[in-house]
């Protein structure tokens, strides 16, 4: 397969950058659209070219670390699945795409399809925790959860902080992710003893770093690898209402 | 205190959005009751307005009316600009993601038909409530009806109204059911009928008060 392709090249944070296009040969079906930029790569490095920075690591679409735009999609148009799973197979022969890295006020670039997407942690760190003993390591089932509160929590929980809801919304908004913990925590026992203060630190967090806030458009959710449901957001405002009033 | 500092958050903002914004669209319920009288003539019509204007307690609604309205405005122009401001650099592509997404006409120019509307209501009151005052000669009442039929006999005024009440119906439609997501208070396994009923009720709700020009325009009430 031979694949057209126009990449954002940037050198690096606070400086322009600009799209610049490449074509890549030889492409076999078989390979995830991250193992054909390593081919375009090769052919740069060959060249004595930059080769074009992004990001991966575990590509079996679970670590979370991948992602950039695909022509204007974030991981490109197929659903429920990150650039890494993303397969040649599924494009044709002579192809183009356009890539792009997220934008978003509070995922700076860092050169070329890669971002700073620390903020992410940022708000985990503000309250996606939970406080136990520490000790000897417990006994599974110690805390009994029904089946359909854990396959919920899951549902939430599944979240791999990818960041491509944020690249999808109009608004910049990180109320995907951020709710996902909220509501992932907010369903176990475990999440009890933080639940006021959780939602009110991690949205106040949310707000620093620059996101923006929730249309309820969705584009999010039709993004996400991992199909996390607008319906967080909306268990997150709830649980945000209660805590404002609690507290 | 920080429950106060929290309203000003992003998600503090978005539950007061929703709250103002179903709360003005129960008192658009309301008036469309008042408008749909038109329709028994002018007797009850009037006499309705009467009983509104002559109630005590029609200040501090009015006033109330104005506070929701204002602090929708504000909080939605304020919401407009940090979410602007939280993408300063554009894509150069950038497509709709389709599939579950509800991303629609409706959704992308809430800020646009917000606007229209707020420059629809001011001109709205100047036409009727600080209109021409006609006073009608039995009751003593203002007579409003009158108001009605001279103004909607000018085409130019029906195809303004009835203009104007799709851009509502277009700020309802994705309005009505974000409201119900911003605060959270649906049923998990409701979404989608709150959804399509919020869809339903923004366009019936429209429709109803386009209706109602055109029926003077055509001598259907007079
Ligand atoms: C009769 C008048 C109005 C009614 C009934 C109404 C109703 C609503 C409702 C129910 C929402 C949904 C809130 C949410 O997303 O949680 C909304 C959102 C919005 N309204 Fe209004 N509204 C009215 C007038 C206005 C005006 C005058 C403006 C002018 C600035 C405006 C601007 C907005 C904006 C920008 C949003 C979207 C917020 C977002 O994207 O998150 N609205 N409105
Ligand atoms: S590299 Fe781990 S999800 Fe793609």
């Amino acid at each position: 397969m031979r694949i057209h392709l126009t990449v954002w090249r940037q050198a690096g944070p606070n400086v322009g950058g600009a799209f610049h296009a490449y074509t890549a040969e030889n492409v076999s079906p078989d390979m995830s659209f991250l193992e054909m930029l390593d081919v375009v790569n090769e052919q740069l490095i060959k060249k004595g070219e930059e080769p074009i920075a992004f990001d991966s690591d575990c590509r079996e679409g679970i670590c979370g670390t991948c992602g950039f735009m695909i022509s204007g999609i974030p991981h490109g148009s197929q659903p429920h699945t990150t650039v890494c799973q993303l397969h040649m197979r599924k494009f044709n022969d002579g192809d183009s795409f356009t890539l792009e890295p997220w934008r978003a006020k509070a995922f700076p670039v860092l050169k070329d399809l890669v971002v700073d997407r620390s903020a992410f942690d940022r708000i985990i760190q503000a309250g996606g925790y939970t406080s136990v003993n520490t000790g000897g390591a417990k006994d599974a089932n110690n805390i009994l959860i029904g089946k359909d509160i854990a396959d919920a929590a899951m549902d939430s929980a599944e979240c791999i902080g990818c960041g491509a809801c944020v690249a999808a919304c109009k608004n910049a908004s990180a109320a995907l992710f951020t709710s996902a913990k909220i509501t992932h925590l907010s369903l176990l026992p475990q999440g009890q003893v933080e639940r006021t203060t959780r939602v009110l630190n991690m949205v106040e967090r949310m707000d620093t770093e620059g996101f923006g806030s929730c249309s309820n458009e969705g584009e999010c959710e039709a993004v996400c690898p991992k199909g996390i449901s607008l319906k967080n957001i909306a268990t997150m405002n709830k649980e945000f209402w209660k805590a404002v009033l609690q507290s | 205190m920080r429950a106060l500092r929290m309203l000003g958050s992003s998600v503090g903002t978005k539950i007061i959005l929703a709250f103002t914004g179903l709360a003005l669209f129960g008192f658009l319920i309301v008036h469309l009751y008042g408008n749909l009288l038109a329709f028994l003539g002018p007797a009850s019509y009037n006499e309705h307005a009467h009983e509104l204007i002559s109630n005590p307690l029609i200040i501090p609604a009015e006033l109330g009316l104005v506070a929701l309205f204002l602090t929708h405005i504000v909080k939605a122009i304020g919401n407009f600009g940090k979410n602007r401001s939280a993408r300063p650099q554009a894509y150069g592509v950038k497509k709709w993601a389709g599939g579950p997404s509800r991303k629609s006409l409706a959704s992308t120019t809430m800020i646009f038909s917000g606007l229209a509307v707020l420059l629809f209501v001011v001109i709205h009151l100047k036409l009727f409530k600080y209109g021409p005052v006609y006073t009608d000669a039995v009751t003593g009442n203002r007579d409003l009806f009158r108001l009605l039929l001279d103004d909607f006999h000018k085409p130019g005024y029906v195809v303004g109204y009835v203009l104007a009440m799709l851009i509502i119906g277009l700020h309802l439609r994705h309005g009505i059911s974000s409201a119900t997501q911003s605060l959270g208070i649906v049923p998990e396994s409701w979404t989608m009928q709150v959804l399509r009923g919020g869809m339903a009720l923004a366009m019936l709700m429209a429709i109803l008060f386009a209706i109602i020009p055109i029926a003077v325009y055509f001598g259907v009430i007079r």
